[in-house]
């Protein structure tokens, strides 16, 4: 990346040439969507055993910790830890 | 105890600085880099042809332009100083006055068989009239007939008149012409082909400066498109001569004639004028005047001469470096471009040069115009060095903390923009400071490609105090001074003490009985969480969790 | 028309004000609407309105001169509306050239919210007619945006610079003029429902929070949520004789809070957010599962930050849209798998960047990195106990070396030790880990009592 910023001008010009070709059929994407929008509900009021909280009791268990302890013998923990053994002999060489 | 620090002269144990591990200077500091949100440095550079400071510039009351004599036509080519002297006495207009004017040329009401230049004819006289008579301010100039109404009358009446007065009303484009060879006193003689050297190449003011980096950072890039060799283009068609005696006296005649100036308004709209105004003037300088009335086509210059006037002003930035002689013409020529409706890759080229002198001189207020008018541009699918300038965007929108609008500006980028180097660049910058990664943002500062530094320099320092209030947190018990000084990408570490001792005192360092100094991260704490809070300031970056 | 006119009779009996929006609703069916067009023409329409609407009460329920003036008003500016509206419909589907279109539409139908707006300044309009301005304000939103669309399809932007001469103007916001110009309408509305001093059973302040949320959308369409603040400024203003939100309509109370929390999400005010977006959540209509999902996307962002916690699969599980998004990404933030966290954050970059959610997403990585050290810790096992029976104590010195191979794991790049630091140092500086780094000796040295606060070890 360095290397090729810096050069003069004419040279990334030419490189920017057929990425220029485009700005015309960019996206749009300053503004969300229609569909994103939060809709108008069809009534508007409704009792208090209609809502959310009331349909899910259990609502702590919607969200959960971050990390997880349990599971270490995934790929990525093994990898992890023959990592580590890596690192722990070259320090007693 | 430590040793004493003096602020100034480079502190002991410092003053070696280590030239051989750095590269070349990341910068070179220009004063002017300083003095973003100040108001110009005044520079030492000899005045400008003409002098600034006898108008105040973008305050122009509609007085300059139309108590002047009937303008151009008259006179194919005024120099510019003339034009633009002020008028003998200077009255201020009531607000109704000037919106009478404004409405005289309002497209709606224009007529296309009155010439701009009857109107302003008409308007002079009965403005100059009303005032001789003290009766400025009693006239009701809402129902004040307007000019062109007026000379509807007038050649109503004139038709009555003998053959050989009515003849004095031939509309000037009807007069014999004569093309007048242009050649302005301060142009070359000769052809003006532009030199490959223009501005693109070791301009004297880059020079100077060390090379390395800065160069990217003042790329003046060379021009696209070819230049019009038009420095002989034909003036305007040369017209009668000033208002004849008998025409005044005609006026005069009519005046009586009518009673003052109380002919009756009238409504129905006469038909809008077609298109925008074409202009021609042929003047290479032009002093930007902010309009409140339509623009005379005699004071506008075509899209031919506003080429060369860009070469001109370029040269002269060039030799000169006056930014308030530069930026001021830079304005006129957006202004002509823009009430001529002319849109096209000279356009983006005039408004992409001004925006790279404007972020170098630190004028933030008119880089950030030119950069709304090159969004625009751009959409258009106009071409011109859009990933450069979109480069800039984010950076600038880093340093202001705009997060929806970063976050509009990332919802824009096609692939292969993300792609560009200085697109990349920028939002490295933007992810390293998301991200807390002050080392890879410090690598980035040292690697900006163009322009780019000078958008970094305005959060750099804030940027520096918040890496210090991590360092000073995490590392215990103290940390080298070497160590922020490679870190932080200062220049050597008498700068890396200077910006320590500025913003937590002179306790932090100590210098070693081994000549190395350190600095005290538990001491330092506290008074750098201080500075960086201030360094935000207005711009807090809120909710770091 | 005369079927209109028996409903506005039923309304203005029962005093019904639903129902009586419904008589100036744009949103009938075709047929409806040119039957009402057709039963009067532009010279008699103003007296059989009048006829219609006099007739429409009686005995000691009749209207009010003022009123029935008031109400000829609105009526005849509905009959012009409806006027553009089927003309430009009629050119839309014949193709036929026509002196409507959707700007002439927003026009004629700003002129029936006018007519509203004075009916309640001067007619005597009463408070229990709010939704008319509800039905008016809503459409009028509507045609703005189909104004603007269609002139942006067929016009340029330089009218702008024509008229001003000069270049000191946002192009931009030439796209949407008419939305622009829809705010300051609803803004008008939003007044005229804030200042109205009636006692409080009586008071236009009970349209204020659907006003608002219009005011929202509109807002949030024109990407200007510093607007939409200046809204609650002047709302917390007024707040002491208005009634609490919890006495309005839950659809209003939801709308609200879901955006007041967007807005404080936005201005990365998570705490806030957080608070809003639960409330929008647990007042929600357990069947809105659009709202829902929309509340969601905002949400846990927010809980990442806010408490470093995960959607459940069973939060997730009735969202296959949210799935996508979300599940990936804290797959990796649960492992510390970083490498991995990057690529998922590229995978959803566009969808992430379109719904405003990227750069708080991003911020997740810090939660990956917190949970990559935090195992390279645990995996450092402990101390030879000092003294038999002692509670065994972790290793707490972490050479950087260590901390160094598990963040390049999975990446291409090499990371020099310096960066490490650098990351180590931020997590130290936010409090995700205990300790302090040793420059000298090229260790972290952990705290001995929760080296990694709030995750237990």
């Amino acid at each position: 990346m360095a290397s090729t910023q810096n050069k003069s001008d004419s040279k990334s010009e030419a490189k920017q040439q057929p990425e220029q070709q485009q700005p015309t059929e960019q996206k749009k994407a300053a503004a969300l969507e229609e569909d994103d929008e939060f809709e108008d509900f069809p009534v508007d009021d409704w009792a208090a055993e209609e809502t959310e909280a009331a349909a899910d009791k259990t609502a702590q268990h919607l969200w959960e910790e971050s990390w997880d302890d349990d599971d270490t013998s995934d790929d990525f923990s093994a990898q992890l830890k023959e990592e580590l053994k890596k690192v722990e002999s070259s320090k007693k060489r | 105890m430590g040793p004493t620090w003096q602020p100034v002269p480079p502190p002991p144990g410092t003053s070696n600085t280590m030239a051989a591990p750095y590269p070349a200077p990341a910068y070179t500091p220009v004063q002017v880099r300083q003095t973003f949100g100040q108001p110009y440095p005044t520079t030492s550079q000899p005045s400008p042809p003409y002098a600034f400071g006898l108008y105040p510039p973008h305050s122009i009351t509609p007085t300059a332009s139309y108590t002047n004599p009937p303008p151009a036509t008259m006179n194919p080519a005024p120099a510019p100083a003339q034009e633009m002297e002020p008028p003998k006495k200077k009255v201020d207009w009531p607000i109704s006055v000037r919106h009478y004017v404004q409405r005289s040329f309002l497209p709606a009401n224009m007529d296309p068989t009155v010439t701009r230049e009857e109107m302003e004819a008409k308007l002079k006289e009965t403005i100059t009239q009303a005032n001789i008579k003290d009766l400025m301010f009693s006239v009701d100039w809402s129902t004040m007939s307007l000019p062109q109404e007026m000379i509807r009358e007038e050649r109503e009446r004139s038709r009555k008149l003998p053959q050989e007065m009515r003849q004095l009303h031939i509309p000037d484009n009807m007069s014999p012409t004569r093309p007048v060879a242009y050649s302005p006193p301060y142009a070359n003689s000769g052809s003006k082909k532009r030199k490959s050297s223009d501005l693109s190449e070791s301009a004297p003011w880059r020079a100077g400066n060390g090379g390395g980096r800065l160069e990217d950072r003042v790329s003046f890039t060379s021009d696209r498109g070819q230049q019009q060799q038009s420095a002989q283009e034909p003036a305007a068609p040369a017209t009668t001569s000033a208002k004849s005696k008998f025409q005044k006296q005609l006026e005069k005649r009519q005046k009586r004639f009518d009673g003052g100036y109380k002919s009756t308004y009238r409504s129905p709209s006469p038909p809008p004028s077609t298109g925008p105004v074409v202009g021609t003037c042929q003047d290479l300088e032009k002093r930007y005047l902010r309009l409140t009335a339509p623009p005379i086509p005699s004071k506008v210059r075509p899209e031919p001469v506003l080429r060369q006037a860009l070469e001109h002003v370029k040269r002269k930035w060039k030799s000169e470096q006056n930014y308030n002689y530069a930026c001021d013409q830079f304005k006129s020529i957006r202004q002509d471009l823009t009430v001529q409706l002319i849109r096209n890759e000279f356009t983006v080229e005039v408004y992409e040069i001004h925006a790279r002198i404007a972020l170098e001189k630190g004028d933030i207020g008119e880089y950030n115009q030119c950069q709304t008018q090159l969004k625009a541009l751009y959409q258009r699918g106009l071409k011109g060095r859009e990933t450069e300038f979109k480069a800039y965007r984010i950076l600038y929108f880093i340093y202001s903390a705009n997060r929806t609008a970063l976050n509009d500006v990332l919802a824009d980028l096609t692939p292969a923009e993300k792609k560009d180097a200085a697109i990349k660049h920028a939002l490295d910058v933007r992810s390293a400071l998301a991200l807390g990664n002050y080392h890879r943002f410090f690598r980035l500062y040292n690697d900006t490609p163009k322009m780019g530094a000078y958008l970094m320099d305005m959060f750099v320092v804030r940027e520096r105090l918040a890496a210090l209030c991590n360092i000073c947190k995490a590392y215990l018990p103290s940390v080298p001074l070497r160590f922020v000084t490679e870190e932080l990408y200062f220049e050597s570490d008498s700068e890396a003490a200077q910006f320590i001792l500025d913003h937590a005192g002179r306790e932090v360092l100590v210098e070693k009985d081994d000549g190395d100094v350190i600095v005290k991260t538990r001491e330092a704490c506290r008074p750098f969480e201080a500075a960086r809070a201030a360094a935000f300031g207005r711009i807090d970056i809120k909710g770091q969790i | 028309m005369d079927a209109l006119f028996s409903d506005f009779a039923d309304a203005q009996r029962e005093g019904n004000g639903n129902k009586l929006a419904q008589t100036i609703s744009p949103a009938h069916s075709d047929e409806k609407l040119r039957a009402i067009w057709k039963s009067c023409n532009a010279h008699s329409v103003k007296d059989v309105l009048k006829h219609h609407i006099h007739n429409s009460s009686s005995g000691k329920n009749r209207l009010p001169q003022e009123e029935v003036k008031g109400w000829v008003e609105v009526f005849f500016c509905y009959w012009k509306a409806i006027d553009d509206i089927l003309a430009v419909q009629d050119s839309a589907t014949n193709g036929k050239a026509s002196h409507s279109s959707w700007t002439t539409v927003y026009e004629s139908w700003k002129d029936l919210l006018s007519a509203l707006h004075r009916g309640y300044l001067s007619n005597g309009f009463e408070a229990w007619t709010i939704p008319c301005l509800y039905v008016a304000g809503k459409h009028l939103r509507v045609f703005a945006i189909k104004a603007d669309r269609e002139r942006n399809s067929n016009a340029s932007f330089d009218s702008a610079a024509a008229a001003n001469f000069e270049d000191d103007f946002n192009p931009e916001s030439e796209q949407n003029q008419k939305l622009e110009d829809c705010a300051r309408q609803l803004n008008r509305v939003f007044n005229l429902c804030l200042s109205d001093r009636a006692p409080i059973d009586e008071s236009r302040k009970w349209g204020i929070y659907y006003v608002i949320n219009l005011l929202f959308k509109t807002y949030f369409k024109l990407n200007s949520a510093t607007l939409s603040k200046n809204v609650l400024k002047a709302l917390s203003a007024g707040k002491g004789d208005m009634p609490p939100l919890i006495a309005f309509p839950k659809s209003q109370q939801v709308t609200f809070n879901y955006y007041e929390g967007v807005l404080h999400f936005l201005e990365e005010n998570y705490v806030e957010a957080e608070r809003h977006l639960t409330e929008a959540w647990n007042l929600c209509h357990k069947g809105a599962m659009a709202n829902k999902e929309l509340i969601l996307t905002y949400l846990i962002p927010c809980h990442l930050l806010t408490t470093h916690t995960l959607p459940s699969q069973k939060l997730l599980e009735p969202y296959p849209r949210l799935q996508r998004l979300f599940a990936p990404l804290a797959q990796c933030i649960k492992k510390g798998e970083l490498h991995a966290f990057d690529l998922a954050l590229q995978d959803g970059e566009d969808e992430f960047v379109k719904r405003r959610i990227y750069l708080t997403l991003e911020r997740g990585r810090d939660i990956a990195l917190r949970n990559l050290l935090r195992k390279v810790f645990i995996a450092g096992g402990f101390e030879e106990a000092k003294e038999e029976g002692a509670k065994p104590v972790r290793r707490s010195r972490v050479s950087i070396a260590e901390f160094a191979a598990a963040i390049s794991l999975g990446s291409q790049e090499t990371i020099d030790n310096d960066e490490v630091e650098c990351l180590l140092a931020n997590m130290i500086y936010k409090n995700l880990m205990k300790g302090y780094i040793s420059r000298e000796r090229g260790m972290v040295v952990l705290s001995k009592n929760g080296a990694f606060p709030g995750t237990g070890v």
